[in-house]
């Protein structure tokens, strides 16, 4: 099913299927996502989209009920294997809610705070000024680690929530609906700095907007009620669909 | 319209008597107590030890008393009550234990203060053989604040929106670098005000220390814990079921210093919100 001729995937499922509590959220999906590839994963409303992408960094298992069965593959290791510290995980594979979920505090505190719970020590001023550049939140100068978070325009926000997730250094980097409720300006802002960032990592983002996954992305999945309908090269899949069930929710025909 | 109809009407004009019947008869019971203690208050009444002549008696010890049993029950209460919140809200497994845990705990909350007396009198006073001491009713006090700080303190908890949690952790911190980094901080101005709360409501509880056996006739101060056990309430108590004439004054005077007590401690909580959150809210 990939669509990439690399070596080994850097994420990969086998049979996941994810419950909350009596609720099926994800059925039998396996996956693999190349390595230095951004995978779009579309579908309608309640498909699986986020849970997909929370099963990718353990991020389901916070939410009380939840329960994984399959396989989650990071390299050669099993994800949910015993010896896996979720926490670990959480630190390789970096992820940006669909709400910017800034804390209260600094710009600087947003940034500092993956860095301070994982003992990084030394310039953490100089790892901000870093990652808030390849934002581009650094062009308003040295001035906008001190101004309050919650003070930033939406689109800033959400520059800032990958800023904080990319001050880890993560390999992949999980986005939910990236540019979801931004002006225009701003989503392009947002899509302009995906862009950059796949040049260093891996990204599997989910979206409703059909065009941002064609632009952005290499390999775009399709989901729905929660089984993986479709995977492949994003041209192809959008272009020529091989199943009806995904013809007819690109053109909008999905009851 | 109709809604502003009504805002307007009725239930602002029943809002506006309701408000004013209850500031009213606030002040009124204030003043009256004032009146009563007119005679006695003074510098003097604040420092001196209670006399068998009213005119010499003071609140000097009753007041060291509440002022040991506010530190100490701080000092035990807040921790536990807290700490307890914590573990429910951010620790437990979402299960019967912790759901039982929780109902047990909200319900003590409810438990009329007299019968944590009796339960104090058995454990602590003759269980642990600390008699009528300040440790004593300390420990009872602390037992009947610890459910109401952590009913208090779970509100506070729980009103932390679940995304801060979870960006925190999706950004690589543990659950104890989740809880205390954003979780505390983002819910400290309500565990401040819930400790206060529980707090204010047992500094001012009578029926326990008398049942522990509080002694309203003490010539000195309490100077440490294991000394007998003297407090503001229990002294008013005594005083104002004194037939002479003259103790009224003395109970209506000890109520005025409860009341400072109190005022000072809201000044206290006052002050811690506007230093550390003032200019963030």
């Amino acid at each position: 099913m990939s669509g990439s001729g690399s070596a080994l995937p850097v994420l990969s499922t086998e049979s996941l299927t994810v419950w909350f509590g009596e609720r099926r959220a994800l059925t039998d999906v396996t996956i693999e996502i190349p390595r230095a590839q951004v995978v779009s994963i579309i579908g309608p409303t309640g498909s699986g989209k986020t849970t997909l992408l929370r099963s990718f960094n353990r991020m389901n298992e916070l939410i009380p009920g939840a329960n994984t069965e399959g396989t989650v593959r990071f390299g050669g290791i099993d994800l949910y294997d015993e010896a896996v510290d979720p926490v670990e995980v959480r630190r390789r594979i970096g992820m940006v809610f669909q709400q910017a979920m800034l804390f209260p505090g600094s710009v600087f505190d947003n940034v500092a705070f993956g860095l301070r719970a994982k003992g990084v020590e030394g310039d953490l001023h100089g790892l901000a000024e870093e990652v808030l550049t390849k934002v581009g939140l650094w062009s308003r100068g040295a001035e906008v680690l001190e101004s309050r978070a919650l003070d930033l325009s939406a689109g800033e926000q959400r520059l800032l929530a990958i800023a904080r997730a990319l001050a880890l250094k993560p390999d992949v980097l999980l986005l939910d609906e990236p540019a979801a409720a931004l002006d225009p300006t701003a989503a392009a802002s947002v899509e302009s700095v995906i862009h950059v960032l796949r040049q260093n990592h891996t990204i599997v983002l989910a979206t409703s907007d059909h065009s941002q996954a064609g632009r952005l992305s290499d390999l775009t999945a399709y989901l729905d009620s929660g089984r993986l309908m479709e995977y492949g090269a994003t041209l192809e899949l959008f272009t020529n669909p091989r199943s009806e069930r995904t013809e007819s929710y690109l053109t909008g025909r999905l009851p | 319209m109709a809604v502003g109809d009504l805002a307007h009407g009725p239930i602002r004009t029943v809002g506006t008597i309701a408000a004013t019947v209850t500031v009213t008869a606030l002040l009124l019971l204030t003043v009256a107590l004032l009146v009563e203690a007119r005679g006695v208050l003074g510098v003097r009444f604040f420092l001196d030890p209670p006399s068998r002549v009213a005119e010499l008696g003071g609140v000097g010890p009753a007041l060291t008393g509440s002022l040991w049993l506010t530190f100490l029950v701080t000092l035990f209460a807040v921790p536990v009550g807290v700490g307890t919140a914590v573990y429910l809200t951010d620790y437990a497994p979402p299960n019967r234990t912790a759901r039982v845990l929780g109902s047990v705990l909200a319900n003590l909350a409810g438990v009329p203060s007299i019968v944590y007396g009796m339960a104090g009198l058995a454990l602590f006073a003759r269980g642990l053989g600390l008699g009528p001491s300040i440790l004593a009713g300390a420990l009872t006090l602390s037992a009947l604040a610890i459910p109401m700080i952590v009913a208090n303190c779970r509100n506070a908890l729980d009103a932390v929106p679940d995304e801060i949690r979870w960006a925190a952790f999706s950004l690589g911190a543990t659950r104890w670098q989740v809880v205390c980094h954003q979780v505390l901080p983002a819910a400290a101005p309500g565990i401040v005000a819930g400790c206060c709360t529980a707090l204010l409501r047992v500094v001012g509880a009578a029926a326990p220390l008398l049942i522990l056996g509080a002694v309203s006739f003490t010539t000195f101060a309490p100077g440490s814990p294991t000394d007998p056990l003297t407090a503001l309430p229990t002294q008013i108590f005594a005083w104002a079921a004194r037939p002479q004439e003259g103790f009224l004054a003395l109970a209506a005077g000890a109520s005025v210093g409860l009341l400072l007590l109190m005022a000072l401690m809201h000044l206290v909580l006052y002050a811690l919100r506007r230093s550390q959150w003032g200019e963030s809210r």
